[in-house]
């Protein structure tokens, strides 16, 4: 008798887990971004002055001119909305009992993407400026999840 | 080549540097569940580790007993015929002594996976699992060994079920 047909008692499935971890540093200018928000609550950027080209979140070389930047400016908290969207599903596929919005948000030549929050979505315009919330300084790790959210400027 | 090299570019970092917080990092960990379909073969195989039994198939135009068992047979590509349960002893094949774990730590004792030909199936065909109540300098090519069992409720149909193979008396 060929062996076409599963014995009934055999598993039918070997589950398992691979351990896949990763400890991500942000480099150079990642580093002192993530450290000046963590401790100065300060969004930083880079400036190339011969592209003229601000950079944010800061990189430390112009990805037109590849030269390595190192004038770091301060461009504030306050940002725009430049465009965003209404998450009504958790990421595990399950529908999410308060929607989020998430946003890119700009400064300078780029920006962030992060939350919306104190508002309801059909309140958001294109351009409207919001602002950063911090979480409170012993809260903060160095994350860009030390910014709770941003709000309505 | 890279003996040459003195000093690398780029900023050297080491573990203290992490837990001084000297540096800002984040740690992630991937979602990496998987279910492996086990399949005829090694669905019987598995099952029948559980009863405590090496189970092979059996070819018989080539004449050969394979284990793990398969469903069609690798020389003929025709279906296997039937289950052959083997012996749970057999020779060393061929084997290693690894004093690092697979997570990369260092170990005094070295574990000794090993490929094991199994008593039954045919010449060279074995499979791999590790040696136990031996010593590491003791292990010779060609010893004859015999599995260990799990206690038959604690089996749960891996190849774990075996603990490890043994040293056996010479036939």
């Amino acid at each position: 008798m060929p062996l076409l047909t599963r014995d009934p008692n055999s598993p039918l499935n070997w589950q398992g887990e691979l351990p896949v971890t990763n400890r991500y540093t942000y480099g150079l200018a990642g580093e002192k971004f993530f450290r000046t928000l963590k401790d100065e609550c300060k969004i930083l950027g880079t400036y190339c002055p011969h592209c003229d080209h601000t950079y944010v979140p800061a990189a430390i070389f112009c990805e037109r001119c590849l030269a390595k930047l190192d004038e770091w400016i301060d461009v504030g908290i306050s940002g725009e909305v430049d465009t965003y969207t209404v998450l009504n599903v958790n990421l595990d596929g399950s529908l999410s009992d308060v929607p989020q919005i998430i946003a890119f948000i700009r400064f300078g030549d780029g920006g962030l993407i992060h939350r919306l929050g104190e508002i309801e979505p059909e309140q958001i315009n294109f351009g409207m400026t919001v602002q950063a919330v911090f979480k409170p300084p012993s809260e903060r790790i160095g994350s860009i999840l030390d910014i709770v959210y941003f709000k309505p400027a | 080549m890279t003996a040459k090299i003195k000093e690398f570019p780029g900023t050297s970092l080491n573990e203290q540097d992490f837990s001084d917080g000297k540096i800002l990092y984040n740690f992630d960990k991937l979602n990496g569940a998987f279910s492996w379909d086990t399949g005829i073969g090694i669905g019987a195989y598995l099952a029948s580790l559980k009863n405590g039994v090496i189970l092979g198939s059996h070819c018989k135009t080539c004449r050969k007993i394979v284990v793990p068992p398969r469903i069609f047979c690798e020389w003929c590509f025709r279906p296997m015929d039937e289950f052959i349960p083997l012996q749970d002893t057999g020779i060393v094949n061929t084997y290693s002594l690894c004093y690092v774990t697979w997570d990369v730590q260092r170990i005094k004792d070295p574990e000794i996976p090993a490929v094991i030909n199994i008593d039954g199936a045919s010449p060279l065909h074995g499979i791999m699992h590790m040696l136990g109540e031996i010593d590491p300098q003791e292990v010779k090519i060609g010893m004859r060994v015999q599995a260990v069992w799990k206690p038959a409720h604690e089996r749960q149909g891996s190849i774990t079920d075996i603990l490890y193979f043994k040293p056996a008396k010479e036939n």
